[in-house]
């Protein structure tokens, strides 16, 4: 009787407190600055002027675990990343809490891919999920409102504080298994039997392929120029038959070349053919184990596609290589940034480059096993072992001592700078020897990103994969559609309506100017500055307010179509773009007026990570980081594409190539891009926004309701994907933040047989330790915030 | 000297020696309540990943303890030095007219030690600090 009353008085001790301390913590949240992709855009979102997550009382993200109780995991989980993610939570505050943001964290979302683990609840409990892909910042707010209420409703802290028996704290869900307490099987319970949806159709059975049913025309075939015409014959006379042109090609004069010859017919291409072929483009191979026709093809086949600056053209070697582990020799000693692409190709393929000066695994974690783009490897993390908890505890990333040694020197310090931090703009590991403050040594730690959309390309069908395309660079939305739609449509000879080049241009025009005002805020905020921030996001929010009206997207539109764009433009598209084009220029003013003459802005990125012209030419540097260098070199003007010579605008340079440079060209960029808008809101010309030609494209929505013809093609192209003719094309764009460049390889099926991604910030950041060793470590951080990468472009 | 009165110096309410330890005694009777609170209070879930130093998310390299040049410390502590040693000049401006030409000579040779010292600081290189890689 006695203790029962007892009882009685703590119980109601303990709940008074309780409401007290729940009350205490749930407007005291604090998460941390952790974010893995393209949610963390919409989570930072969530900070600024129109969301303003201050007033949940969760408003100041904190950089290190120590200090934060929250954990939103803001995008995909990586199997690279996991060890650091599941670390990151540990180091964490008791008591702490997790929301899951966006369908890759929730559950991998549309990435069921080797690299991507499904659903961080596999290795963290959870305690809200928030849908969507990426989650608008709203949907962040009301993440932090449902877990202001559970912890409420849920937790009995006051007992779990004075070690009574009974009470709870923070999260108490548990981590889920697969097969025991969550499914992972994308087709749902008891359809075991049944092959993964779209699968039957790919190698290697093709069972349920039809293409080979459906008739098409060749692919396109161009007529090659008096100049390639001359590049062909040198070649010819030189080498003789170790170099073959091929015949027909969609895009650019291509020759076959003898493994043994390669390196000499590219030291020739570089340095004394006319024109020079000064850039390495891209350098990628293919599988060729699965092709329908296999007899005509080697084992495997690397692609060399190499530009040449002045005329402006493009030229690929392919050199056929046979075996399981075959061997071909390295360019490093031609191109230095042969070395980043040769150790890719390693990576993925397991191809050997003899004479590599450090031929390792690149993107892949140092323990995987088998070579991703292969074939015969797994392309969904669905067919492989569940990702859990062991497995994030074992597979831990390669000590720093591995990249930077000390060399002997021992007030040398090897600091970790990455996977984690919030100067790194996203998941890249920089290891830095440090003498003091002054970096001495740098290496790049990549990977951490890999998203697998050259595997994933594979196995979509040419228009599934386009919202792959928009989370390449996920800053940049709809202009990374272009480069592959255009790549798909140089192939097929797809022709594109005029009105829906001019959608496309002002739609990507449009996000050039959201993403400079990104680099904007982060670059100031990287040397210390955090206002820009506040007004640029304001403009940033009026561009998605415009994209939104027209796509009905945010970051990812994924509005482009092969052969046109998904839907006329809305009703009363025009004011919000011509308001915006009105005000803009005197905003723009306002955040020069911050930074561009402020002395310590000038002094912290003035003179600092310069690169000259010739490294940068010879490392395969593009975009505003080039035209920084003193190079007048933009794909808008050079190779024009989608109706781009229709427009007005200047190629803003610079010659100093430091990242004050760096800076000033992107300002100007936002003012060429603003008059692009302009004129194409001004003139855009009326007609039909997709061809009408329907046999690749997604036809009207009008025509597709009406005659039976379309009805059929739309049947067709969105269920098994149209069959796209044998052949291969590459297209590269002037995205944001460089070139990137899709080149499609098609065996004449619904999807692609290889989809491969020049990203520009894969060359941009290998050629990093050039700009900041000697400087000193507070230096990279503005050396990065001027490059102004984005990981998911780097890593793919 | 005042004699102490030992009917005050025994009083909580006028200063002396007993409101002091009375006070001293409270102060660090509250230290201890903080602390024993904080310990006690807060929830602990020791691990190894939760001990560890944080390094960006992965595992630091190599230790911490090493001779790690510091110039930017050395400037901290020259700038010290400097502006105690301003302190005194202060002292000597507040009531220069009262210490005349001889407070003059004494300071000015307090300040040309100074400058000397400067110098020699200058000489030694012990306010470079900075990248020495930068040629340009």
């Amino acid at each position: 009787m006695g203790a029962n009353r007892e009882n009685g008085l703590t119980d109601r001790l303990t709940s008074g407190a309780d409401i007290l301390i729940n009350w205490a913590r749930k407007y005291s949240l604090w998460p941390m600055f952790f974010g893995l992709s393209c949610c963390f855009v919409e989570e930072a979102t969530a900070l600024t002027a129109r969301y303003d997550m201050a007033r949940f009382g969760a408003e100041v993200l904190r950089p290190s675990p120590r200090q934060a109780d929250l954990l939103i995991v803001s995008g995909t989980v990586f199997k690279k990343i996991a060890p650091v993610v599941l670390r990151l939570y540990e180091q964490m505050t008791e008591p702490k809490w997790v929301i899951s943001m966006g369908s890759c964290s929730n559950s991998g979302g549309m990435y069921d891919v080797y690299s991507v683990v499904q659903g961080v609840d596999q290795i963290l409990p959870v305690d809200v999920y928030i849908p969507g892909c990426p989650p608008r910042p709203e949907a962040v707010l009301q993440s932090i409102v449902l877990l202001q209420d559970k912890i409420v409703a849920e937790e009995r802290p006051t007992r779990s504080i004075f070690h009574l028996k009974g009470g709870s704290q923070g999260s108490q869900d548990p981590i889920l298994i697969d097969g025991q307490t969550k499914a992972r099987d994308s087709r749902g319970p008891g359809m075991e039997g049944s092959a993964i949806r779209g699968t039957s159709a790919l190698p290697p059975g093709f069972s349920d392929n039809r293409a080979d049913l459906m008739w098409t025309p060749p692919p396109r075939r161009i007529e090659l120029g008096e100049e390639s015409k001359s590049v062909a014959k040198v070649l010819h006379e030189l080498f003789g038959d170790d170099v073959q042109q091929t015949e027909y090609t969609s895009d650019m004069p291509t020759f076959q070349v003898e493994g043994h010859r390669v390196k000499d017919v590219l030291r020739h291409l570089k340095t004394e053919a006319t024109p020079r072929f000064q850039r390495l483009e891209d350098l990628t191979a293919i599988d060729e184990s699965a092709r329908r026709k296999r007899q005509e093809y080697p084992d495997y086949t690397l692609i060399y596609h190499l530009l040449s600056f002045e005329p402006a053209s493009r030229l690929r070697l392919k050199v056929a290589l046979n075996g399981e582990h075959p061997v071909t020799s390295s360019v490093t000693e031609i191109w230095p940034s042969a070395n980043w692409y040769e150790r890719e190709v390693f990576d993925m393929f397991g191809v050997r480059f003899e004479g590599h000066p450090n031929l390792r695994r690149i993107l892949m974690p140092h323990d995987w096993i088998g070579h991703p783009l292969r074939k015969s490897h797994p392309g969904r993390a669905t067919e492989m072992d569940p990702y859990g908890l062991e497995d994030a505890k074992k597979h831990q990333p390669l000590d720093g001592g591995v990249y930077v040694t000390r060399g002997g020197k021992e007030n040398e310090l090897v600091l970790n700078m990455g996977p984690h931090h919030v100067s790194t703009h996203g998941l890249i590991r920089f290891i830095v020897g440090l003498n003091g403050e002054e970096i001495t040594a740098l290496e790049m730690d990549i990977g951490y990103h890999h998203r697998a959309a050259e595997k994933i390309g594979e196995r979509q069908t040419w228009h599934q994969f386009i919202p792959y395309t928009d989370r390449v660079d996920y800053l940049a939305g709809a202009a990374n559609n272009l480069p592959y739609v255009l790549a798909v449509e140089t192939l097929a000879d797809i022709r594109v309506p005029e009105r829906a080049q001019f959608i496309r241009v002002m739609l990507s025009e449009l996000f050039r100017l959201s993403n400079h005002l990104v680099f904007f805020a982060t670059i100031a905020h990287d040397v210390g500055a955090m206002t820009p921030n506040f007004y640029t996001f304001r403009e940033r929010e009026i561009i998605l307010d415009i994209v939104e009206n027209i796509t009905g997207g945010r970051l990812h539109p994924s509005w482009f179509r092969l052969g046109g764009v998904a839907a006329d433009l809305p009703e009363g598209w025009k004011e919000p773009v011509d308001d915006f084009v009105r005000i803009f220029p005197d905003r723009l003013k306002e955040y020069e007026a911050l930074i561009t003459k402020n002395p310590i802005f000038k002094a912290r990125t003035q003179g600092i990570g310069r690169i000259s012209l010739e490294e940068a030419i010879d490392w395969g540097i593009s975009g505003p980081n080039l035209r920084a260098c003193g190079l007048g070199w933009d794909l808008r003007k050079k190779f024009p594409y989608s109706g781009y010579d229709n427009f007005d605008f200047e190629i803003p340079t610079a010659t100093e190539g430091d990242c004050y440079a760096r800076y000033l060209i992107r300002v100007e960029e936002m003012r060429q891009s603003l008059r692009i808008i302009e004129q194409a809101a001004e003139r855009m010309p009326s007609g039909r926004y997709v061809t009408d030609d329907y046999r690749y494209v997604i036809p009207e929505r009008g025509d597709m309701l009406k005659d039976i013809e379309s009805l059929i093609h739309h049947f067709v192209n969105v269920t098994r994907g149209p069959k796209i003719p044998r052949g291969e094309a590459y297209v590269s764009c002037e995205i944001p933040r460089g070139e990137q460049g899709y080149y499609v390889v098609s065996d004449g099926l619904g999807y692609s047989y290889r989809t491969r991604i020049r990203a520009p910030g894969f060359p941009n950041v290998q050629v990093m330790p050039l700009m900041a060793v000697g400087e000193t470590i507070a230096d990279l951080i503005a050396i990065v915030g001027s490059l102004d990468y984005i990981l998911p472009d780097i890593d793919r | 000297m005042q004699p102490i009165l030992s009917a005050s110096t025994l009083s909580p309410w006028e200063p002396g020696i007993f409101a002091l330890v009375v006070y001293g005694l409270m102060v660090m009777g509250l230290v201890a309540l903080l602390l024993f609170f904080a310990s006690w209070l807060g929830e602990k879930k020791s691990n190894p990943e939760k001990l560890r130093p944080y390094e960006s998310g992965v595992i630091p390299t190599g230790s911490a303890r090493l001779r790690y040049p510091v110039p930017f410390y050395m400037v901290a502590i020259f700038f010290l030095i400097f502006d105690v040693e301003a302190a005194y000049i202060f002292a000597w401006a507040v009531s220069y007219d009262g210490l005349g030409w001889a407070g003059w000579l004494q300071i000015s040779f307090f300040i040309f030690v100074l400058i000397l010292g400067l110098v020699y600081i200058w000489k030694k290189g012990g306010l470079e600090w900075g990248p020495t890689a930068k040629t340009d």
